[in-house]
């Protein structure tokens, strides 16, 4: 470690640490679950980044959107995300999360996820190879040096809008809001 | 003196334990022909997860987590390391008491979870405290009627002198007995039971996010350190050498040998066992019990008969 | 052995077509009143596994086709020897309108989610079958969604795309 990073070790220790170690949630959608294998075993290795599954949504900090969305997946997606502590990050692999992709005329794929939940980044590709997603945590690393990886900040800001977007589809929900007018 | 030592060894034994952490994982990639994270990988996941804003379910759930991060705390006060030994009164007995303080501080913290995972975690832990609690004490036994104490500090001494008890005619039974129940008192495979992410979604860490995480993991790494160092003082030596330290044990030198010393065996008793953990798959409760209860079980009874004979 | 079969069915039934395009598959074409007799018959010769229940939407014609197709993995009968490999394939033509049929899970258990997926995608009624509750969507759709007359991509526009982004929703605050 040369003196820079040393310099930024000791400046912001947990911005440093959020980056060097991602423990992402095992929630696989779509098509991309056949991507994550190759991605944490042993030929293209996830654990040198510090990016290990964990089990639970509570112990997460990366949240890995990997293929279409169906609406009945949608909802799952919204609750998982919202039992994450904060800080946390959403990546979104695939052409489908960004424009709907391959499914982009089917009745029951939502075409832009950015509308629901917050996304910080999209890996393009129908799937991306493992050495895209590498580079796509490395770019999400740029980001968060330069603090613009802030979609739970924008999830909280906003939540009244992102509330009204998933009632708009869904009509009522089952959960009530997350963050009420005192607890923002 | 005893302040220091108090300070010292509590913070020996928490770097340590992190090292262990990030030396488990180094080593078991390396044996999946992978490179792995950096050693020091627990103590970036250890800061990340002071960071975040973890969610707490009430009061008995930050408590219960303390309490079983002190009851891991006080036990290493009673172990000696290296020559350090801050509290020694009650010894073995007292150690022995206080080693069940951590389950139940995790099991009052995953009750208030209300996680049907947790429960399930927890219950297999305690069956599994059952399991390996019947032949530890079996050997504590043997090793306090060979050597006519209850005292630690006393067993080392006396092995300083006269050699390592494993290598004992009377108590190598024991030894082997209690290198077999190793891996169900560190919780690695094939006896990661209750911590299994796959199985239970990790079992009582499940509702565990943000600092308690932070804590659990604190927990776990000094946990693992009481299980080995407690076999490296009975059965080791503790921190001597085929008595070569005895002539400057009182030195400044020798403290710091002794603790070098010390943590060269840990070190290699560690290694033995992440080999272990590569290697097994993990068992079910029943299967685990029944291996507790019979081949480590029967061998340190026939250990303790035997030293009951000898002497 | 299959022409034997195709000999005995064009006996024993009329208004029937029956062609086999290669070894081993045979398709019977017939009215909707026949088919219930028809399956039960084919069971009885040792075709009784139901492999799937399927359906066509011929909307030029103004008619659904329902598509049975069974396949023997029993040997059942001696004069059959290679019973094994075969299957057939039962065909009926419904009207659009008043889409309904009657429900084979009396002959073929195994026919109850096919018949309720066949419910919930096109809106074919089965009268008789005791759970037509909707088993992949959760949405309310107009028109079932695998007609041919439920226009995707104008209902993608209507459902996802008229659903605003955050931006927009912020700016249309203001």
């Amino acid at each position: 470690m040369d003196r820079n990073k040393i310099c930024k070790w000791l400046k912001n220790p947990g911005k440093m640490a959020h980056k060097y170690s991602f423990h992402v949630v095992y929630f696989c959608t779509g098509c991309g679950i056949i991507e994550i294998p190759p991605f944490i075993t042993a030929r293209w290795d996830a654990e040198r980044f510090g990016i290990i599954p964990v089990a639970t949504p509570r112990q997460a900090s990366l949240f890995l959107i990997t293929g279409y969305v169906s609406t009945k997946t949608l909802k799952a997606i919204i609750r998982t995300y919202e039992q994450m502590p904060e800080p946390k990050y959403t990546v979104a692999l695939g052409s489908c999360p960004i424009n709907g992709g391959m499914y982009y005329d089917s009745y029951n794929t939502i075409t832009s996820l950015d509308k629901y939940i917050p996304v910080d980044g999209y890996i393009a590709g129908c799937m991306p190879r493992p050495e895209a997603i590498f580079i796509g945590v490395t770019h999400l690393w740029k980001l968060i040096d330069m603090d613009k990886a802030d979609g739970y900040q924008r999830y909280r800001e906003d939540y009244v809008h992102y509330r009204a977007n998933q009632e708009q589809l869904y009509g009522k929900m089952d959960w009530p809001p997350l963050f009420s007018e005192e607890n923002i | 003196m005893q302040i220091s030592e108090i300070i010292l060894s509590s913070l020996l034994a928490l770097i340590i334990g992190i090292f262990f952490l990030g030396l488990a994982r180094k080593i078991m990639a390396r044996i999946h022909w992978r490179y792995g994270p950096p050693i020091t990988q627990p103590v970036i996941d250890i800061i990340r997860m002071f960071s975040q804003k973890g969610i707490s379910h009430g009061s008995i759930f930050n408590f219960g987590l303390i309490f079983s991060l002190t009851g891991s705390f006080v036990v290493i006060l009673f172990l000696p390391f290296g020559k350090m030994c801050p509290l020694s009164s009650g010894g073995l007995l007292v150690i022995l008491y206080l080693m069940l303080l951590a389950p139940l501080g995790i099991a009052l913290s995953s009750g208030e979870a209300a996680n049907p995972n947790s429960s399930i975690g927890v219950s297999r832990k305690f069956l599994l405290a059952l399991g390996y609690e019947v032949p530890l004490l079996l050997i504590l036994l043997a090793v306090m009627t060979h050597y006519h104490t209850i005292s630690l500090i006393e067993i080392v001494r006396i092995q300083a002198n006269t050699g390592w008890s494993f290598g004992s005619l009377p108590l190598v039974l024991s030894g082997i007995a209690y290198f077999l129940i190793l891996p169900a008192i560190l919780g690695i495979r094939p006896f990661e039971i209750s911590g299994a992410a796959q199985e239970i979604s990790s079992g009582p860490k499940v509702e565990f996010g943000g600092k308690f995480l932070a804590f659990s993991t604190i927990q776990h790494a000094l946990h693992e350190f009481i299980g080995i160092s407690l076999f490296v003082n009975l059965f080791l030596g503790g921190w001597d050498l085929f008595g070569i330290l005895e002539p400057i044990s009182n030195t400044v030198w020798g403290i710091i040998l002794g603790i070098i010393i010390f943590l060269i065996k840990m070190v290699i008793i560690f290694v033995i066992e992440i080999f272990i953990n590569a290697v097994f798959p993990r068992f079910r409760i029943e299967q685990a019990m029944k291996y507790l209860w019979k081949w480590p079980t029967l061998l340190s009874f026939i250990g303790l008969l035997i030293v009951v004979l000898f002497n | 052995m299959m022409n034997e079969l195709k000999q005995k069915l064009l006996s024993d039934f009329n208004d029937i077509e029956v062609n086999i395009p290669e070894d081993n598959r045979m398709i019977v074409s017939t009215k909707k009143e026949s088919v219930l007799s028809i399956l039960i018959y084919l069971k009885k010769l040792g075709y009784n596994h139901l492999a799937l229940v399927s359906c066509n939407d011929w909307i030029d014609d103004n008619e659904f086709e329902l598509i049975y197709i069974i396949s023997a993995y029993q040997k059942n009968d001696e004069q059959y020897q290679d019973i094994e490999k075969s299957s057939i394939i039962v065909k009926t033509r419904i009207s659009r309108e008043k889409a309904k049929f009657i429900t084979i899970i009396d002959i073929f258990e195994n026919a109850e989610p096919y018949e309720r997926e066949i419910h919930e995608m096109f809106g074919i009624n089965f009268e008789g079958h005791p759970r037509l509750t909707p088993l992949m969507l959760e949405r309310n759709y107009k028109i079932p969604p695998f007609r041919k007359d439920f226009d995707t991509n104008k209902y993608v526009e209507n459902t996802f795309g008229k659903i605003p982004s955050i931006k927009e929703r912020k700016e249309g605050n203001k």
